[in-house]
């Protein structure tokens, strides 16, 4: 087989995998603009007829998705800002130090890291039921939030601060700066793109967090768009084309930023962003 | 002369490792000092306990006469230039000569004419306003320097500086760094594991070994006078000579060990039936007629580089000459070997130290 054949045969292959992987995304794009009896027929069309536009405002209004959004935002913006004060302390201290200590440090969050949200949410929620956070239901779930996902950025900014050689931070250091100085001029800038990629994966998850906030967050006015999506959905349902609407709108803007930053994410997670 | 840096009794132990062995050590203000050794030896420790990178765990470390053991680094007031270069790789050039004044709060105006007069010293002024990534090899360590020269430190510290750098130009920035030593009337501290480095460069050459200052003095000092064995084939290139003996029964002779004995005179008197190591320096060694030489040997490989001629004869243990200019010798061949009584060292077999 000659070079530019296995090249063609690999493509092939690769789109068919693509194809595969992210039909479900088109089937969510497809079906909220298809009408009613389209979308139950049979053989099932790949391309709505008429367009129906008019089910993104309908659902927007009728389900109040703007209330959601906000606070989907607003505690996936809590997330991160948390996360990234605490974590990124927590992943230099990790990456400069090396002791059996750390290694015991280590092992504990990445323990931390396999344990899932719906196994922790039972004794999370009756600690913090005891302590009265649950008054403050999205505080609640920020502070879950941050729990469980700290691991994976702290893991992942640890290795960002290795790839800053110590020698900068000693030079630093010689050059009249403490070390807390020598951290926010010299280390911080060198590791913000790593950091960066971190917090936007972080803040992505946190988005679509469903767990916490249906367990914890019981007036609806306060609940995010993933719990609004669950609670649209009975056993009932036949209005697909709504909630795919309501999919679509709560998927895309994420999509959107993972798209526009996607090379930036890439490199910074492969490369040690320092040249 | 005052003293710049003085350390005594120093020791540092990393757990159960014994990284430095009671170090006592006086740099003369103004002074050029070479910190020498083979990797491991402790030389970069000890230029890092004087920058206060690491802690010293005993003794007394002073500078400009000041007890400095546990003062951090920036208010010890001493520059280093590191062998990476640690520039920092988001900042311009002129950022980077500047980051040390900007922290003690100079001007900016300041800053920016103090970064412009060193620049114009290093040959660097075209290159103030790009990022480390953008220089080559030679002008990041020019940057380098600069950064350590502009603030006018107590003292500056070299931690192999030139060790990234291609054979041509480390020898050129050789002598730019010590002249720039001498121009700025500067106390240095320079850490090599290059041995000609340390000759050329220092007024004050340290040999260290395994945590231990094995010898410390003046170049030729050491080329002439080493304390021990160690010292003996550490300093000089190609390296010394070392030929297993023991003394005559009269002591006036030494009989050599080169595969078979041959015995040469001597004009010390040592106890007889001693066993020793004599050292003799290629240099130092001249190529005689078969017969006519206080040694002979017969030829192992005769490598030339135009200017000079490597002899290695093939003996147990093999032995190197010298030679300026060309030979017509070739291999298999037996010649003399003729040196002066004053370049025969002499070590005791056992100890390794010098005997007179």
């Amino acid at each position: 087989m000659t070079e530019t054949n296995r090249n063609r045969l690999m493509l092939a292959i690769a789109i068919i995998m693509a194809a595969i992987y992210l039909f479900p995304l088109y089937w969510m794009y497809v079906t909220a603009l298809k009408t009613g009896s389209e979308m139950f027929a049979t053989p099932p069309s790949f391309w709505p007829s008429t367009a129906q536009w008019s089910t993104f405002a309908y659902v927007w209004e009728s389900r109040n998705m703007g209330r959601y959004l906000w606070n989907s935002t607003l505690i996936a913006f809590g997330s991160v800002a948390l996360i990234a004060v605490l974590g990124t302390g927590c992943a230099y201290v990790l990456a400069r130090y090396r002791n059996r200590w750390v290694d015991v440090g280590l092992f504990l969050i990445l323990m931390l890291q396999v344990l899932p949200a719906s196994l922790m949410i039972t004794p999370i929620f009756v600690g913090f039921s005891q302590v009265g956070l649950l008054d403050y239901p999205r505080f609640a779930v920020i502070l879950a939030i941050a729990a469980k996902s700290m691991p994976f950025f702290v893991v992942l900014v640890r290795a960002t601060f290795m790839a800053v050689p110590m020698e900068l931070e000693e030079a630093a250091l010689v050059d009249g700066n403490s070390r807390i100085g020598a951290f926010f001029n010299i280390v911080l800038p060198l590791a913000r793109n790593g950091i960066l990629v971190s917090a936007i994966l972080i803040f992505m998850q946190a988005f679509g967090e469903f767990v916490y906030s249906k367990s914890m967050i019981q007036n609806i006015e306060l609940q995010p768009a993933s719990v609004g999506l669950n609670s649209f959905m009975g056993p009932n349902t036949s209005e697909w084309n709504n909630i795919m609407a309501y999919a679509t709108m709560y998927v895309t803007p994420i999509l959107a930023i993972f798209v526009l930053l996607q090379r930036r994410i890439v490199s910074g997670l492969t490369s040690g962003a320092l040249k | 002369m005052t003293n710049q840096i003085e350390l005594s009794g120093v020791n540092k132990y990393y757990g159960a490792y014994h990284a430095l062995k009671n170090i006592d050590l006086t740099i003369r203000k103004g002074a050029f000092v070479a910190l020498v050794g083979p990797s491991g030896c402790g030389k970069s420790t000890l230029l890092r306990a004087l920058a206060g990178l690491e802690s010293i765990s005993e003794g007394n470390l002073v500078i400009a006469g000041d007890r400095m053991n546990n003062v951090p680094p920036r208010k010890r007031d001493l520059a280093m230039v590191f062998q990476s270069y640690a520039l920092y790789p988001h900042m311009t050039v002129e950022e980077n000569l500047t980051y040390s004044l900007r922290i003690r709060g100079t001007k900016k105006a300041e800053a920016k004419k103090a970064a412009e007069d060193v620049a114009a010293i290093t040959g660097l002024s075209d290159l103030l306003h790009r990022y480390p990534r953008e220089l080559s090899g030679g002008q990041r360590q020019r940057v380098a320097m600069s950064r350590a020269i502009i603030r006018n430190p107590k003292a500056f510290l070299f931690d192999e500086p030139l060790s990234n750098l291609d054979a041509a130009l480390r020898v050129h920035m050789r002598k730019e760094i010590r002249a720039l030593h001498d121009r700025l009337g500067a106390t240095s501290v320079y850490v090599t594991h290059d041995q000609i480095e340390a000759m050329t460069m220092a007024d004050h050459v340290v040999v260290m070994r395994q945590g231990v200052i094995e010898q410390q003095g003046q170049p030729l000092e050491l080329y002439d006078r080493p304390v021990n064995r160690f010292v003996a084939g550490f300093i000089g290139s190609p390296a010394m000579n070392f030929i297993p003996a023991t003394t005559g029964p009269d002591g006036k002779s030494l009989i050599l060990d080169l595969g078979r004995p041959q015995t040469i005179g001597l004009d010390r008197t040592i106890p007889a039936n001693r066993n020793l190591v004599v050292g003799l320096r290629p240099e130092h060694l001249t190529i005689a007629e078969d017969g006519k030489g206080l040694l002979e040997a017969p030829v192992a490989l005769v490598e030339s580089t135009g200017s000079t001629t490597f002899v290695t004869t093939a003996t147990t243990p093999e032995c190197v000459v010298v030679v300026n200019g060309r030979v017509p010798i070739t291999g298999g061949q037996t010649v003399g070997l003729n040196f002066q009584q004053e370049h025969i060292h002499l070590f005791d077999a056992e100890t390794d130290s010098r005997i007179e």
